[in-house]
């Protein structure tokens, strides 16, 4: 086992699922491996009744972790929204790991997913030997999960086609899954359920339609509260994806990861950090996945062609790429910051210069 | 002292406990009911049981000589204290008020803004606080003269025991816990039982606390003794309903002598009491009334149709109708399982019934797709509402139009209604005082007076007003109570009312400069927030530059008079950085009327730039926008043309690149309409140059004379209009260089070229236009 790049999350925290679940007395909805309340502690972190410490999975506000919970309880589907790098799938496994101790039956969805991956495919060896029959049927994620009575995790749901979106429509609502060719239904059992993960800022996405969207609670999940946490989060990050990269990381590196966080948080947020200022947005998300992205853009053009310490020259174009995504209105927003806010500060000199020259 | 009292500890404002305290008023018929309420306002709690008096209407103590020491006691009609006297009034029961006089209290409000902050009391001066944090339950208040720094959690725990409880038992609403552990409790049954519940939890409450503030000392005295002095002449059983904090204080044994010692020698003051009508925005907690309550209408709700069960679903369904109302699409089945999802949410959370928290949850979850931010948008309309109360007609309520009054006899200004011119000299006293009234007025909608050569007068140190007074102004007067009992506090009330509505940029420097003429610090505050964040948002540069002069002059206006005014420059600086990065876009594809306007604004921010005292880099950035815009082939032609004459006039382009240029922008190639458009963006209000410099002469002249007669009869109008600044004599002084070009005037200039045909037929229309001829008469 130990030779996978990474194992699920069911099996990574197996012991804190069995502490949790040794001694739940409180209610289960059907086929649930553990009470929603355990479910919570289970996300959020804390202690089982045995003494194992859960360690947090999810860093934010309890509540929405509650209302993704319920909705999972009601045979509602779930849909989490989000900039990338917001924890939705991390979310979504450990929920489906949680709740039926299987996170592994997973659509993936892209531009190329069709209704054969969601619904059933055909074996078609069989089906030309035997005519259609339920040995020549291939069972997707959903149709399995169906017949268990599990989770079914849907990801990014909106890069999938309008018209695959919509077969969801017939499952989600009436909760079965008509097979035409050989005049069967399969009807989920008690248990099933779908959460799905899309992205909210992306271009270029298929919106869900009004009738599959009516069917999902939708729980957006937020970036990153505090400055002090999202410095934390990036730096690791960026230690980790340095070290894969076999990048060393420069001594200035937590310092210029500070700046950028901040510069990111202040775009994003309209308005400086001491909120005396405000600020237009840019279009982008600037989202914390992008400043790991532009921190290891930068620690890349340092190492090759830089003089070993991580500058503002080496991030600036970077920088100006994830934050300048439309060329007319970004600029704008970008020249504006530059001159009303970075300029004034002393510290952040080498950004206002190097931002400047490139612009 | 055998007497049977009961104590019924209530939540202020909290329906649970309103309907907890009617079932108990009905079992328990009491021969008289005592509340907490100030004890020289007992003549007026009939009036709150007549029909004409809709809720919420507030009961208002204010000190006759100075009405900006007042003090509000906000019912709505989920409040226990207004369910009480409503029951006893129908019911035949005397009722009344235990608690400290007014004439006690404010007279202890005034001198040193004692730092408890009793439950009933909201404050009265800070209309503007805008706390805003929903399911915070609680802002912290402010005493009416001053904000008190008081200790939060003490001052908390006083006003809302149950909403810190609430709070420590991870409940953002204190009802919600309310209805969950005292009504469905252990202490579920009979009515008695919860009050009893509840007076036992308090009493725990208090131990914790050390020593009384003298204030709260001096009201708990007041009660007891009430309740002694009733005792004794009681018929039957006493019902005393207070908040739930004072129970264990009232119960408890005290000598009345040592009562009476606290009280001794108190000084007074005059009061006057009344009621006003009321709002429910203004009963929230986010208003700055420290008693208040997260979302009243919510409150209202549950009063109404109770909690959990239907009540839930009727309560999703007005959500549901809000959202429509605002543009939302929403279904019913949306609304179903909405409804579905806020009762698991109780269930995940292990709550006996659906409360506030898991009706919002829901509502996000499956009404506004997730976005919080939607259910933000709605939530003002959804909690608070804009209902206000009613009063009787007959009621007495004057402290607005008393304070007039008084202002008015001070002042020696008399209300006539024959108008009347009224000059003022800014730099006395007097004159001062009574410029600030009528601007106060005016921001009340009380034209009273109006201002004679508005905006002209700014900055000089004489007004000139009209005056005449309208009957119908009182009335105004009167709608504007809610907002403050004195003119100052309810103009200062009323303009940060109304800057929260104000979106435009300008609008708001407007507003802010209206209540800096009006001398109201609060509010000018308050304006130059709103004008620093909306600057921030301002896309259109036109917005940015139609409020930076008004900016300006506010930073000047504002060193004549002692306002802080410091962020002031900072942020008129950083909106001209702003409009002048965004000049060059902001000029593109503008339609004649758009670049007149456009040309106007830049005109106006060109004026202001010696007025306001702005860094060296800021004067260039904008010097660099507008040579920028003025050799952009894509931007206005008449923004162009005005662009090169305000370089020009400051020195920033040589005279023969300007000759250059507009030989350029004048020459054949150039169609005629923006040629012309760029002749009339230089030399509009600028005319004169062409008297003094030969070599402009000589480009306009060239270019006049290459225009067939249809094409120049087309532009005739804007020659008329830009030559219209011109007097007699300078014309006839431009006619005489204009055709004798190497006259008088030791050939200063180069020659004309020899006037070939179709010169000679255009200098009969000009001429004749010069001289004043024709229907065009200069």
């Amino acid at each position: 086992m130990s030779d996978m790049q990474r194992l699920n999350a069911e099996q990574r925290y197996a012991h804190e699922l069995a502490a949790l679940r040794a001694d739940d007395d409180r209610p289960r909805p059907a086929n649930w491996q553990l009470s929603p309340q355990r479910v919570v502690t289970y996300l959020m972190g804390g202690t089982a009744p045995d003494g194992t410490v859960i360690t947090p999975k999810y860093v934010g506000k309890r509540r929405l972790m509650e209302t993704a919970v319920a909705t999972l309880a009601t045979d509602r589907a779930l849909l989490l929204l989000g900039v990338p790098g917001t924890a939705k799938s991390w979310v979504s496994e450990h929920l489906a790991a949680a709740i039926c101790g299987d996170s592994s039956r997973v659509v993936q969805g892209t531009a190329g997913t069709d209704e054969n991956q969601v619904r059933y495919g055909w074996n078609y060896a069989q089906l030309l030997a035997k005519g259609p029959s339920r040995e020549a049927l291939v069972p997707t994620p959903v149709f399995r999960a169906m017949e268990a009575g599990t989770l079914c995790r849907i990801e990014e749901l909106t890069r999938m086609g309008s018209e695959v979106q919509d077969t969801l429509i017939t499952v989600l609502s009436e909760r079965m899954m008509p097979i035409p060719e050989l005049d069967e239904i399969v009807h989920a059992r008690s248990g099933f359920n779908v959460i799905a993960t899309a992205n909210n800022r992306d271009k270029g996405v298929n919106e869900l339609s009004a009738a599959l969207k009516r069917r999902f609670n939708v729980v957006v999940l937020p970036l990153p509260d505090a400055l002090d946490e999202e410095v934390a989060i990036v730096q690791q990050r960026v230690a980790d994806m340095g070290q894969g990269l076999q990048l060393p990381l420069p001594k200035n590196a937590a310092e210029e990861i500070a700046r950028v966080v901040a510069m990111f948080r202040e775009l994003r947020d309209g308005q400086t950090q001491d909120g005396k200022v405000t600020l237009k947005t840019p279009t982008g998300n600037l989202s914390t996945a992008e400043a790991i992205a532009v921190m290891v853009g930068g620690l890349s053009q340092c190492h090759f062609f830089g003089n070993g310490t991580l500058s503002a020259e080496d991030l600036g174009a970077n920088l100006l790429g994830a934050i300048v995504k439309d060329p007319v209105q970004d600029r704008v927003v970008l020249e504006e910051y530059l001159e009303t806010v970075l300029k004034k500060r002393a510290d952040y000199g080498a950004y206002y210069h190097a931002l400047l020259e490139l612009l | 002292m055998a007497a049977d009292i009961h104590y019924f500890g209530i939540r202020h404002h909290g329906p649970g406990s309103a309907r907890r305290l009617l079932a108990a008023l009905e079992a328990l018929v009491p021969a008289e009911v005592l509340i907490e309420g100030p004890a020289d306002a007992s003549d007026l709690l009939p009036a709150l049981a007549d029909p004409a008096m809709k809720p919420p209407v507030a009961l208002l103590a204010y000190v006759v000589d100075r009405p900006g020491t007042a003090s509000f006691y906000p019912f709505a009609e989920f409040s226990p204290e207004y369910v009480a006297v409503c029951w006893a009034v129908r019911a035949g029961v005397p009722v009344r008020f235990i608690d400290l006089p007014s004439t006690l209290r404010l007279q202890a409000a005034v001198p040193e803004a004692p730092a408890s902050n009793a439950p009933e009391v909201p404050d009265a001066d800070a209309p503007g606080v805008d706390a805003g944090a929903e399911g915070e339950g609680d802002a912290v208040a402010a005493e009416s003269a001053e904000p008190s720094p008081t200790e939060a959690s003490a001052d908390e725990l006083q006003r809302d025991p149950i909403g810190v409880l609430a709070r420590a038992a991870g409940y953002e609403d204190g009802e919600s816990w309310w209805h969950d552990w005292i009504e469905s409790g252990a202490a579920a049954g009979e009515p008695a039982q919860v009050f009893e519940a509840v007076a036992g939890v308090m009493a725990t409450l208090r131990e914790q606390q050390l020593e009384l503030e003298p204030l709260e000392a001096r009201r708990e005295a007041h009660m007891r003794l009430q309740i002694a002095a009733a005792a004794r002449t009681a018929a039957g059983p006493l019902a005393v309903v207070c908040g739930a904090w004072h129970v264990p204080a009232l119960k408890a044994r005290h000598k009345a002598g040592d009562d009476r010692a606290l009280l001794a020698g108190l000084a007074k003051c005059k009061t006057r009491l009344t009621w006003v009508p009321w709002t429910y925005p203004r009963l929230a907690s986010g208003s700055g009334y420290g008693a208040g309550v997260a979302a009243p209408r919510w409150y209202r709700h549950l009063w109404r149709h109770g909690a959990g069960g239907e009540a839930l679903s009727r309560w999703m369904v007005e959500v549901a109708r809000t959202l429509r109302e605002g543009g939302a699409p929403c279904s019913t089945a949306a609304v179903i399982e909405s409804t579905r999802l806020a009762h698991a949410l109780a269930r995940v959370r292990e709550r006996p019934a659906a409360g506030y928290e898991d009706m919002r949850d829901a509502a996000i979850a499956s009404l506004c797709e997730g976005e919080a931010l939607r259910w933000r948008q709605h939530e003002v309309a959804l909690l608070l509402g804009n209902e206000v109360g009613e009063i009787p007609p007959d009621t007495q309520l004057l402290p607005l139009l008393e304070d007039l009054q008084r202002q008015q006899k001070s002042l020696r200004l008399k209300p006539e209604a024959l108008e009347r011119e009224l000059s003022l000299d800014l730099r006395s006293d007097g004159g001062a005082a009574r410029s600030v009234l009528l601007h106060r007025l005016l921001l009340l909608d009380v034209p009273w007076g109006r201002l004679l050569d508005a905006g002209s007068s700014r900055g000089t140190f004489r007004e000139r007003w009209t005056l005449a007074w309208e009957p119908e102004y009182a009335v105004r007067l009167v709608e504007h109570m809610v907002y403050g009992p004195t003119i100052e506090q309810a103009a200062a009330g009323r303009s940060v009312a109304r800057m929260r509505e104000q979106n435009a940029l300008s609008g708001l420097t407007a507003l802010t400069r209206r209540c800096l003429e009006a001398d109201l610090p609060v509010a000018v505050e308050a304006g130059l927030a709103a004008v620093a964040e909306r600057a921030g948002h301002a896309q259109e540069c036109g917005e940015l530059m139609a409020a930076l002069p008004e900016l300006v002059s506010l930073a000047r206006y504002g060193t004549a008079r002692e306002i802080a005014l410091d962020q002031l420059a900072g942020l008129a600086e950083r909106m001209l950085v702003q409009a002048a990065l965004a000049l060059p876009y902001a000029a593109h594809g503008l339609d004649a009327e758009q670049s007149a306007r456009f040309c106007g604004l830049l005109a106006g921010v060109h004026d202001c730039l010696p007025l306001g005292d702005f860094d060296a880099d800021a004067i260039a950035s904008w010097w660099q926008a507008v040579a920028y815009l003025s050799a952009d082939r894509h931007a206005s032609r008449r923004a162009c043309g005005l662009a090169c004459r305000l370089l020009y006039d400051a020195g920033r382009l040589a005279s023969d690149e300007l000759q250059a240029r507009m030989q350029r922008m004048l020459s054949p190639g150039v169609p005629t309409v923006e040629a012309a458009q760029f002749f009339e963006g230089f030399f509009e209000q600028a005319v004169q140059r062409l008297l003094h410099d030969a070599g402009l002469l000589a480009v306009v002249d060239a270019w006049l004379a290459t225009l067939d007669g249809e094409v120049f009869q087309e532009q005739l109008p804007l020659l008329r209009r830009v030559f219209s600044s011109l007097d007699r004599s300078e014309r006839r002084h431009l006619l005489d260089r204009a055709v004798r070009p190497s006259g008088d005037h030791a050939g200063s200039g180069p020659g004309l070229r020899a006037p070939d045909a179709a010169w000679l037929a255009h200098e009969q229309r000009l001429l004749a236009l010069l001289r004043g001829e024709g229907a065009w008469n200069g």
